[in-house]
């Protein structure tokens, strides 16, 4: 039923149109139908009623005396007369069903035109209001009445992808909104203390340098966030970098940086790094979540606790594992810590530098890795990360190297003292 | 006049308060919703200065809760919001405020504000307030009398500002400690009573009569004819 290009766009705009095709269609196999029902009928009349033109046997003049008048009867044998019957009953079937053949074929485009309109009818319906939502709002649905048919399904299924455009235009503008809040918020203090030192003709040097001291805490903010923002902008497709990554390497190299932080707040910082997983991916993307996710242990985690940092491979997976003794997250906000700008404490965090884009840019990167990241977390006691990601396809890595399980992670840790002080590394539920 | 500045962010707070102050305002500073509920239930603030995105207590729940508690001469409140979305603005314009300021502004633009709310409630149109032959000219932080300039500190060109708000009413002591100092200011000091001095001191000094009068065991009021 889809006619050839050069043929549609001959075609008038009625003509074009699915009613019009299947009005067509419909009234054709009709016709065809009936006209073979008629010529079946008819054969099988021809083959039992033998019809034929007769000729007279013979012809007799007669003649009245009275008017003188004189008529020529023809003489048929009695057979042959039937038969003479049958013919001229066979050829008004044939006229008359000829006739009603012409006449079923208007009344069944005619047919034909009306239900294809009543049938599609509904899509009209789907179209307009689909046209209609995606010109004016998303939060719109077409909400076909009726039956649970086809076309009611049709119609669900488009109420059911405008709702996954519409959450994933809000989110997208959620995104925006905060990135604008985020962003205009030390703008705005880096302008009003500059506003307010400037028209102070007589401001004294500490004030001055007071300015300049929270005029760079504010820039050194928006640097940071510019930068968390521009990862998440860059990393929004599938990895481009693929080479192999010695992942017990880059984690050590990007831990290094946390040594003297963690240091400075007598925090001890352990590592147990096994060696020969090899993924492959983006190295620097890699390191920045595993940095990530141990600024954030840095910063949360009380003086004088521990932080764990391991990794290992189990089967094809391999695992990165970031554990603090920090305060911890509860149950309820679990779901939201990767969520853009999500914060446990606002206030808090942003005061410490926090930018709220650090665990969304992990779950980022573990996802652009084809792997995924896990929380387990009890308020109080401590959070622990796990980044899953999937092992590179060289058999000499997917072997028993490393530490047999997350689970057997913190060789200096008890069961019992692990048990006390964070939830243990278990693969991530699935 | 007394502000209350409340915002989250410490560094931008500290900054508007003391842009404020050196305008001669009153001002306090609450860096959480809490925080402003429980200051603006306590002291009665001409002006607060919102920012919407607050920890603990959103700011459209402190809009409403100060609103619940105006008696009297209603609180102007200016809202500080750094979402630009038509929406926030009508919300918050809808629960109670009085007027609202995108992040970042112009500091000048924020003060402008601020002595606009303060006239609807005195009922004037422009910046300049005149008492017989006194002249006070907020924006640019003058005070005349008779076209003579006074020599005010901002102290008392704030005291000075609120007398001429409220010509001819007699106002005691404990007002003016409310209206034109901060919280920081020891109620049990005689401060009040030495700024109206030299206030009227400098007043005299340019004049040749005593607008500022004393209403005893009541307080203090100006004339409204010289």
């Amino acid at each position: 039923m889809n006619p050839p290009g050069w043929l549609v766009d001959r075609l008038p705009e009625w003509a074009r149109s699915i009613r019009f095709r299947y009005t067509l269609l419909y009234s054709a196999v009709l016709f065809g139908l009936a006209a073979v029902v008629v010529a079946a009928i008819y054969l099988v009349l021809v083959m039992s009623l033998r019809g034929e033109p007769v000729s007279p046997t013979y012809t007799k003049r007669i003649c009245s005396n009275v008017s003188d008048r004189c008529v020529t009867i023809d003489y048929f044998q009695a057979r042959e007369f039937t038969r003479f019957v049958n013919s001229v009953t066979l050829t008004k079937l044939r006229n008359y069903s000829f006739g009603a053949l012409g006449v079923l074929f208007v009344a069944s485009l005619g047919v034909g035109w009306v239900v294809a309109g009543r049938v599609l009818r509904p899509i009209g319906r789907i179209t307009s209001v689909a046209r209609d939502i995606q010109a004016t709002d998303l939060s719109r649905r077409i909400e076909l009445p009726g039956p649970d048919d086809e076309l009611k399904q049709l119609a669900d299924t488009f109420d059911a992808m405008l709702a996954r455009l519409d959450a994933a235009f809000a989110a997208q503008r959620q995104f925006v909104a905060d990135a604008s809040h985020e962003l205009r918020n030390p703008l705005a203090i880096i302008r009003t203390n500059v506003d307010v030192a400037l028209a102070d003709p007589h401001a004294d040097p500490d004030e001055l340098r007071h300015t300049i001291t929270v005029v760079k805490r504010a820039s050194d903010r928006m640097a940071r966030l510019v930068d968390d923002l521009l990862a998440l902008a860059r990393r929004q497709e599938p990895i481009l970098e693929h080479e192999p990554v010695d992942l017990g390497a880059a984690v050590a190299e990007a831990s290094d940086d946390f040594v003297v932080p963690a240091a400075a707040r007598q925090i001890v910082l352990d590592r147990a790094i096994a060696p020969d997983v090899v993924v492959t991916g983006d190295r620097d993307a890699l390191k920045r979540a595993v940095a990530n996710l141990l600024e954030n242990a840095v910063r949360l985690a009380p003086a004088r606790s521990r932080i764990r940092l391991a990794t290992g491979s189990e089967g094809d997976r391999a695992w990165i594992a970031v554990a603090d003794e920090g305060p911890g997250i509860a149950p309820e906000d679990q779901d939201r810590v990767f969520d853009r700008f999500w914060r446990a404490d606002k206030a808090r965090s942003r005061a410490d530098g926090g930018t709220g884009l650090g665990l969304a840019i992990v779950r980022q990167i573990a996802e652009s890795h084809g792997g995924q990241v896990r929380l387990q977390s009890k308020p109080g006691v401590g959070s622990s990360f796990v980044i899953w990601l999937p092992v590179a396809a060289t058999p000499s890595s997917t072997g028993d190297s490393g530490p047999a399980a997350p689970s057997s992670l913190a060789p200096v840790a008890t069961p019992a003292d692990r048990a006390r002080t964070r939830p243990s590394f278990g693969p991530p539920a699935e | 006049m007394r502000v209350l500045v409340v915002e989250d962010e410490a560094d931008l707070a500290d900054a508007i308060a003391r842009g404020l102050r050196r305008e001669g305002y009153a001002v306090d500073v609450a860096y959480d919703g809490d925080e402003a509920v429980d200051k603006a239930s306590v002291n009665d603030y001409d002006v607060v200065c919102l920012d919407l995105n607050l920890p603990r207590l959103d700011g459209i729940e402190v809009v409403r809760r100060i609103r619940a508690d105006d008696v009297g001469q209603p609180t102007r409140v200016l809202m500080l919001t750094a979402r630009d979305s038509t929406r926030d603005r009508i919300t918050g314009l809808d629960e109670g405020a009085d007027d609202y300021l995108v992040k970042p502004f112009d500091f000048d633009e924020l003060t402008a504000r601020v002595r606009a709310l303060l006239r609807r409630d005195a009922g004037r149109s422009g910046a300049v307030l005149k008492v017989g032959d006194i002249e006070l000219d907020s924006s640019r932080h003058e005070a005349r009398r008779d076209g003579q300039q006074l020599p005010l500190t901002p102290k008392e060109f704030a005291l000075l500002r609120y007398f001429m708000s409220r010509p001819g009413q007699v106002l005691c002591q404990e007002e003016l400690l409310e209206h034109v100092w901060d919280e920081n200011a020891d109620p049990f000091t005689n401060t009040v009573r030495v700024t109206v001095m030299t206030l009227r001191r400098k007043l005299a000094d340019a004049g040749d009569s005593q607008p500022i009068e004393t209403v005893v065991g009541r307080g203090y009021r100006l004339r409204e004819q010289p």
